[in-house]
């Protein structure tokens, strides 16, 4: 395998693979130091360089050994993690609880996230507000960073942004490498529409109730966040619904499947992704002449994205969310990162190289803050 | 036209990464700019509405608000007014509010805030129940459910 | 109105899954015009729209007899909630729901003048799981407008999806929207159960 990567130039030399680095190390300590790194607070600088080192290692390793997925998924699972520390880190120093209050919710100071945006998008156009307690600028996680990141990030990376981007999908991501092997192999094809038909249904309630319905109701990541405090059955019953749901399609799903279950058949962020994923510059291609159609794509793909007959096609379907999963499964190179309007087979490291630096740039400066604020914490703790 | 769907393929991903590389330094000042945008408001629902009336005395302010009844395409039935009591404010609130500045009270309201206990007398029918009694960073607040 | 809304709009997609092969033939005729098909669809809309309002009413009154009691008010329509829900999301998972479309009926009608009519009275009372859980929830309103509200918005939801019918035979993903709106079918299942609890726990509360 690893001779078959190297022959086709997957792999790189020691040098060449620090080169490649070099870009990525620099655009990085700009953004982690802001230019001038401070030592005045040793847990601080510490939890930095860790960061730092920790982002160039993975993506140094990205192009030596010629593998994606295995990379991209440490960092993304770390980021999910730390996120979710962070989170309720400062829920916990703030409030003294991982609940928030209702005076947080008159007061809009509720952190928003990017999976509230597609039920903005109705009320925005017909009563010309936003249906958040949120802050629409300043403050931790305002509305207008976050809906610029989420709209640059889609723009740029499609559904890529569910394996890049996201800081949700590394919890179901890190569950569903668990286990070795699939307990559950087979789940019938219609269920990738589940994500649109959360999506039409959120989208509507929150128009008709003016509130965001998933975030109020669904959403599996609150028992890794922040929810609304239990006073009554009904708030009761949604602490029920979030907790069973990450319990169901965050944990044990995932680790049954090996598949990212949340992401495949709830996430109504995931439906809008899809969408998008027309417009990214950046695809994943089949090469036909290279393909022997041993489905081991198929097999491996976390988000049932590809299929035998997608195989036989030699397209890859929307739903793709570019983990590299596939093209570290293949070992003919037949699936392989691609840039629009160029031909399958053609152009392959150049593809890949560019869209590797773009996607796993962004995933590190996102994820930079809260993976920093982690290591501090634990810094702190240990010593 | 091969080429050009090579060159613009290429052109368009070039352009994405130079996004991604002007997002981050740039997202305060362009998020400053998407802030500006005419949908880019808290709706009344969320922020209690607009100060429609305040009322001063010795140690605290009463802001009553403008009732809210948004709903998505026309108002709806049901709505609330908010109350937001700011400064030094005594354990007892008890205050009667003219909500639709018709000269007459709507309602009077008592608050005891050691034990939250809120306890609503309304005047008029269309005042209902109390929605939120909670204690806030800036004093108290109060929703009290109104219909049209 | 909103979760009304939202049943018939959800559910009006299963129905046109159920029933769009029976009813394509005889409403969209290939040969037929724009005015044939316009007033054939308002003919059937019309009928459905007159058989919901007799069904609003009547729900209403029987409602009155039957829930006069507070508690039993909300502990039996939560039952019944729970129940056809549970029957819409097993009806949206159901791989043969197809066998089932009640419209089949009118392919033994001769007369083509009837054949909206029929098809009218045939979907408005071909009672599936959505069609209960809005005559639940009709038979539990406070007045009989707010009856007629309800049941005006699951008319209104489940109608949206047979105005496009006429084009339906020229969509090239069909089946996809398909497969959405039978998902969304069996989600609206999942909201009035989780309604029918909700009811029943604050009925058994409240007793």
């Amino acid at each position: 395998m690893d001779k078959v990567l190297e022959s086709a130039g997957m792999k790189k030399s020691f040098g060449r693979s620090l080169l490649y680095t070099l870009p990525m190390f620099l655009i990085t300590f700009m953004f982690m130091t802001g230019g001038k790194p401070n030592f005045s607070d040793p847990a601080s600088a510490l939890a930095m360089m860790t960061a730092f080192l920790l982002v160039n290692v993975l993506y140094f390793f990205m192009h030596y050994t010629g593998k994606t997925d295995r990379y991209r998924a440490v960092l993304f699972i770390i980021f999910a993690l730390s996120l979710s520390y962070t989170l309720i880190h400062n829920m916990l120093e703030v409030r003294k609880s991982m609940s928030f209050s209702q005076a947080d919710i008159l007061e809009c100071k509720i952190p928003f996230c990017h999976l509230v945006i597609p039920m903005m998008i109705l009320p925005a156009a017909f009563t010309k507000s936003i249906i958040f307690p949120g802050s629409i600028i300043g403050g931790f996680a305002n509305i207008s960073s976050m809906v610029l990141l989420w709209l640059v990030a889609t723009v740029v990376l499609g559904r890529g942004f569910c394996s890049w981007g996201c800081f949700y999908g590394g919890w179901d991501d890190g569950f569903s490498r668990i286990r070795k092997k699939p307990v559950i192999k087979k789940i019938s094809e219609l269920w990738r529409w589940m994500p649109f038909a959360v999506l039409i249904m959120v989208a509507l309630t929150s128009a008709l109730a003016l509130m965001p319905t998933y975030c109020s109701w669904i959403c599996p990541f609150k028992a890794v966040t922040e929810f609304e405090q239990v006073t009554s059955v009904e708030s009761a019953t949604k602490a029920g619904i979030f907790l069973s749901l990450f319990g169901g399609l965050v944990i044990a799903l995932p680790v049954m499947t090996r598949k990212r279950t949340q992401c495949s058949f709830l996430c109504p962020m995931g439906a809008v992704n899809t969408l998008s994923n027309k417009i990214t510059p950046f695809t994943l291609k089949i090469d036909k002449q290279a393909c022997t159609e041993c489905l081991k794509c198929v097999e491996v793909c976390p988000l049932y994205a590809l299929t035998p007959e997608d195989v036989k096609a030699g397209k890859v379907s929307l739903f793709c969310s570019r983990c590299g999963k596939c093209v570290d499964a293949c070992s003919k190179r037949a699936i392989h990162y691609g840039i629009r309007g160029i031909p399958a087979g053609t152009m392959k490291n150049f593809s890949r190289n560019l869209f590797l630096f773009v996607s796993f740039l962004f995933m590190a400066i996102f994820s930079a803050g809260s993976i920093i604020s982690t290591f501090q914490g634990l810094f702190k703790f240990i010593f | 036209m091969k080429k050009v769907k090579i060159i613009a393929g290429i052109s368009w991903a070039f352009l994405c990464l130079i996004l991604i590389i002007i997002l981050f330094p740039g997202l305060n000042s362009f998020s400053v700019s998407v802030s500006k945008l005419p949908f880019m408001k808290l709706n009344p629902r969320y922020t209690g509405g607009e100060i429609a009336n305040q009322v001063i005395s010795k140690s605290c302010t009463l802001d009553i608000r403008r009732p809210v009844f948004n709903g998505f395409l026309k108002e709806r039935n049901s709505g609330f007014v908010q109350l937001d009591w700011h400064g030094t404010i005594p354990d007892m609130i008890k205050d009667s509010i003219d909500f639709d500045h018709d000269g007459n009270k709507d309602f009077c309201i008592s608050i005891n805030r050691k034990d939250s206990k809120t306890v609503l007398n309304p005047f008029n029918k269309k005042v209902k129940e109390v929605l939120i009694s909670t204690p806030t960073s800036y004093g108290w607040a109060a929703r009290v459910k109104l219909v049209n | 109105m909103t979760d009304s809304l939202i049943l018939g709009l959800s559910s009006g997609s299963a129905c046109l899954a159920t029933c769009g092969m029976v009813m394509f033939p005889y409403l969209m005729a290939g040969s037929a015009g724009v005015k044939r098909i316009a007033i054939d669809l308002s003919l059937f809309m019309l009928t459905r729209f007159v058989i919901y309002f007799i069904m609003a009413t009547l729900a209403w009154y029987f409602g009155q007899a039957l829930f006069s009691n507070p508690v039993v008010r909300n502990i039996v329509p939560g039952i019944l909630y729970i129940v056809f829900a549970v029957l819409l999301v097993w009806y949206s998972i159901d791989k043969n729901r197809k066998k089932d479309c009640p419209a089949k009926i009118i392919k033994t009608v001769n007369n083509h003048r009837l054949v909206p009519i029929l098809l009218g009275i045939v979907n408005s009372l071909g009672f599936c799981p959505a069609l209960f859980i809005i005559l639940t929830k009709s038979a539990t309103q406070g007045t009989l407008i707010q009856s007629y509200i309800a049941f005006l918005a699951f008319f209104i939801g489940s109608s949206v999806w047979f105005l496009p019918l006429p084009l339906a035979g020229k969509m090239r993903k069909k089946e996809v929207l398909q497969n959405i709106g039978i998902l969304a079918t069996g989600l609206a299942g999942i909201i009035f159960m989780i309604k029918g609890i909700t009811n029943l726990i604050g009925g058994i509360i409240n007793g």
